[in-house]
């Protein structure tokens, strides 16, 4: 739109420049015209101040010449005045039109302005009234969504907090669920103790049963045993009885032998009497014959012994007598020995006998007294038996109550044991049946949590989807309170473009009455131009004037002199006048005349450009030298910079030559020769020493800092970053080493061994 | 007797500290391998002007770990760390193709040492997260690893900053090392 009115405002402009455009040649033409007299009338005036006075006559010839030059320039600056009435005419012609034009294309443009200013400003306002109503419907609705939503997040605040209370109660339920679990489990941990315990006493029962029972087989065994023993009782009581009867019999039998033996005794007696008496007489005979003997043998011994004396034969026969009567003595002896024992064996006999039936009778009463004990002591035994045989029916009947007892208790206890497995049966059935109960509880509350779970999870997920809906709408209405922002911006940049429009209708207005004011200035510059022309008759006039008066002078040689001066000060003149015009008013002298205004304009900054621009020149050339000079140190520094990354660069390619410090590595690789030697070193001596420095500061605080196993790896480091000699880093490892011994002796500190500083060396390159 | 002292006192005090030295060119992940098998985290590392020393467990083994900085500058101070080392653990950068070279010539001359000559060597490959990154066996290959002699060497591809291959490496040099003994 401006755009367009620019365009406009251009053609115009330059429609109303183009009548001048056109004047601009001739008054070119006339000005260098009269540039070249001028220079024409000086080289004259230098020519005439040097010639003599006395070629009068050419002078004269040159007068006329000049003054028919000047009659052709007085003719030129008529058809010039001419030529300017002309164009004045043209001028007004073309200003009036151009005024008209102007003026109408101004009403146009007037007119089409507020008319477009009108069509904008009530489409604007429709614009912004819909706008407006869009706006404040889109409000409404916003405010109804926001309402809408703030009840909706009111009621997932309430279905939150009502989800918070279900989860609390949910949270309770699970606590009770759990306490009346663990209630349940210690119930039945205590019921499972008390059935352990029935179990228990159970077996306690079943085992005192089978006690019992052991019990009872034992007393039946007894029993068994007993009624054996007693039934061996029994037989031997029997044999015991005909035992006795046997006795009693004999003892009879005893009895009736007893008289007769006695008898037999009495008997035998008189019969011992009187073999006793034929003993007596026995004896007395016998001694009365060895009397006899002892006698005849005296008196056979006395003859003999007065034989003996007379002769051996007779001490023989005596020998032989007496031998025969010693074999006499012994014969009768003999016989009375014979008798003797023969009345002794009859005695022993008897003896023997009556011994025999002594001692018969003493067997027999021994026997009597025997059997009698064995009856005694069988009566005893008969009677311990039967007292035994009582104490069997007593054991039996101890057995059998024992045994009665022990069925009463095993029935007891059977009976305990049913009615304890029926109890545990009911227990188990009850705790079975609580335990199902419990399950389904759990199961139910299982559920109920699952359920509430699932609900929490809905609720949730609706929270989540309302929260989501929410953060949508808030986004839209964020959206929306942009959309809102930025129609409002709008609707101020319309407002905006609306001032603005104003603000150039006001501009066009005021360029309006500045054109009219031009054109006031303008008719006044015709009316000067007018004036001006008025001048310049007049000064035809007076150069008539002159004319004549040169051709006066021309008449008259030497008042010619000044005439070139006259003619000098003309141009002069004019531009005091134009001068002197452009003083008070120069607006409206360049009005009066673009080409002049162009001249000057031309003129002023070249001027200017020229007096002002040697000191800027200087200024800037300083500024540029000293750009140029921190140019050159910047990029010196660069230099520097790329030199030492270079030798950085090149120390990193050649290791080797720097690990020359160790003078171990003295071999030569085969790529050692293609790698320059250290050149680089002494320049990059402070930066290597500062890495150095830092590296050294590090291994010896880790040095002694760190734990002496680690210390001891670390002394060679410390010992080749400080130059130690051989003896110190010796040193230093005992050192270390005592320090680790558990034992040993503490070195002696050797003061032969000072810090190498006499003997310098290159640290750190 | 002596062994029987020895042996008493090794079931007293546990068995000796394995030493084990991380060298490697600068920024190959050398600190990073070192903390990742102490606590096993990735910290955040700055350039080593020094050295990290620290002791590792594993499997029962004790190890005295070293961490030598690798900037060139002091990297010539790295054969004051060499005696007693039982094994080096040798990291790579597997992006760094450029200094590929430099990395193997210092490798050459760290296993010239005398000090080093019965040291179990560990090659790791590191970085093998990054894309563009060396295979073990082109790696293996340009650190001319197959020329090795007398030397029980082995290469792992690792990536220190994800913590693969480090268990594995680490497995190795105990079995290693448990048999040599």
């Amino acid at each position: 739109m401006f755009a367009k009115l620019k365009k406009k405002i251009a053609e115009e402009t330059a429609v109303a420049q183009r009548p001048g455009g056109a004047t601009r040649i001739p008054r070119s033409v006339s000005k260098e015209s009269v540039a070249s007299m001028g220079a024409d009338s000086g080289d004259d005036f230098a020519s005439d101040g040097s010639s003599s006075r006395e070629d009068l006559s050419s002078q004269l010839l040159r007068r006329n010449e000049q003054i028919r030059k000047l009659e052709a320039r007085l003719s030129d600056y008529a058809e010039q005045v001419r030529n300017h009435q002309k164009i004045k005419e043209k001028l007004e012609i073309a200003l009036e039109k151009h005024q008209d034009s102007s003026m109408r294309k101004f009403h146009e443009q007037n007119e089409t302005f507020q008319a477009n200013r009108a069509k904008m400003a009530e489409g604007l306002a429709l614009t912004l009234a819909r706008k407006d109503q869009e706006w404040s419907e889109k409000v409404d609705q916003l405010e109804k969504e926001n309402r809408f939503l703030t009840a909706q997040l009111q009621e997932i605040k309430n279905q939150s907090l009502n989800l918070f209370q279900k989860r609390d109660e949910m949270d309770e339920l699970e606590g009770f669920q759990q306490q009346e679990l663990s209630k349940v489990k210690h119930l039945l941990l205590r019921k499972e103790e008390t059935l352990g315990k029935m179990e228990q006493e159970l077996e306690a029962r079943t085992r005192e049963l089978s006690h019992t029972q052991e019990e009872l087989m034992i007393s039946n065994q007894m029993s068994s045993d007993l009624s054996r023993k007693l039934e061996e009782l029994q037989r031997h009581y029997s044999t015991l009885e005909e035992q006795r009867d046997r006795v009693t019999t004999s003892k009879t039998g005893a009895e009736s032998k007893m008289p007769a033996l006695e008898q037999k005794g009495q008997e035998l007696q008189p019969f011992i009497q009187q073999l006793s008496i034929e003993l007596q007489k026995v004896t007395a005979e016998t001694q009365e014959k060895e009397k006899l003997i002892h006698l005849q043998k005296v008196a056979s011994l006395e003859k003999r012994l007065e034989q003996n004396l007379l002769g051996e034969e007779r001490v023989q026969e005596l020998l032989k007598e007496k031998t025969v009567a010693e074999q006499n003595l012994e014969d009768t002896r003999q016989q009375l020995l014979e008798a003797r024992s023969t009345q002794a064996i009859a005695i022993g006999i008897l003896e023997t006998r009556v011994k025999e039936l002594e001692q018969t009778l003493q067997a027999s009463e021994e026997r009597l007294k025997q059997s009698s004990e064995v009856m005694a002591s069988q009566e005893a035994q008969i009677q311990a038996l039967s007292r035994v045989n009582e104490e069997g029916r007593c054991a039996q009947q101890q057995a059998l109550t024992v045994q009665q007892q022990c069925t009463e208790r095993v029935h007891v206890l059977e009976a305990q044991i049913a009615a304890l497995e029926r109890e545990q049966e009911a227990d188990r059935t009850a705790m079975e049946h609580k335990m199902r109960e419990l399950e389904q509880e759990n199961t139910a509350l299982k559920e109920s949590r699952n359920e509430c779970e699932r609900s929490l999870q809905l609720h949730q997920l609706e929270l989540k989807k309302l929260k989501e809906e929410w953060s949508q709408r808030e986004i839209v209405s964020v959206a929306m309170a942009q959309a809102l922002e930025e129609v409002r911006k709008q609707r101020e940049e319309f407002q905006q473009q609306a001032a603005n429009l104003t603000a150039v209708i006001d501009e066009k207005e005021q360029n309006l009455q500045e054109k009219t004011e031009v054109v006031l200035r303008k008719e006044q510059e015709i009316l000067q131009l007018k004036k001006g022309h008025d001048s310049a008759l007049l000064q035809i006039h007076q150069l008539q004037s002159e004319l004549g008066v040169l051709r006066s002078v021309r008449a008259e040689v030497p008042g010619a002199a000044a005439v070139p001066a006259d003619l000098w000060r003309l141009p002069g003149h004019e531009q005091g006048l134009a001068l002197s015009a452009r003083e008070p008013h120069v607006t409206l002298k360049a009005r009066e005349d673009p080409m002049y205004q162009l001249s000057a304009a031309e003129g002023t900054p070249n001027g200017e450009v020229g007096t002002m621009d040697p000191g800027q020149l200087q200024k800037e050339k300083q500024d540029l030298e000293q750009q140029l000079i921190e140019k050159n140190k910047i990029i010196k520094q660069m230099q520097q910079r790329m030199l030492e990354l270079r030798k950085t660069l090149q120390k990193e390619l050649k290791i080797r030559p720097d690990n020359e410090l160790f003078e171990v590595r003295e071999k030569p690789g085969p790529e050692m020769p293609n790698l320059a030697p250290s050149v680089t070193n002494n320049t990059d001596l402070t930066d290597a020493r500062e890495i150095n420095f830092e590296y050294l500061k590090h291994v010896v605080l880790k040095f002694m800092s760190c734990r002496e196993s680690e210390a001891f790896h670390l002394i060679k480091a410390v010992s080749v970053l400080l130059n130690f000699s051989q003896e110190e880093e010796n040193m230093l490892k005992e050192t270390l080493e005592y320090k680790m011994s558990w034992f040993g002796s503490r070195p002696a500190p050797k003061g032969s061994i000072r810090p190498s500083i006499s003997t310098p060396r290159i640290p750190w390159s | 007797m002596g062994g029987f002292f020895s042996s008493i006192f090794s079931s007293l005090f546990g068995t000796r500290e394995m030493r084990i030295l991380i060298l490697g060119l600068d920024g190959a992940g050398k600190t990073t391998i070192l903390y990742r098998l102490q606590v096993g985290e990735v910290v955040t590392t700055i350039p080593t002007i020094g050295f990290n020393v620290e002791t590792v467990t594993y499997k029962n083994l004790k190890f005295q770990v070293w961490d030598l900085g690798g900037q060139t500058s002091i990297r010539p101070y790295w054969r004051c760390y060499y005696s007693n080392t039982d094994a080096v653990i040798y990291v790579v950068d597997s992006c760094d193709r450029d200094r590929i070279g430099i990395s193997k010539s210092e490798l050459v001359a760290m296993l010239e040492e005398e000090e080093l000559r019965k040291a179990i060597l560990v090659v790791f490959a590191n970085k093998q997260d990054m894309e563009q990154a060396m295979t073990p066996s082109e790696m293996a290959n340009s650190l001319g690893l197959p020329a090795l002699k007398d030397r029980k060497w082995q290469i792992f591809k690792t990536s220190a900053t994800k913590g693969t291959g480090l268990d594995e490496a680490m497995e190795w040099l105990v079995e290693t090392l448990k048999s040599r003994q």
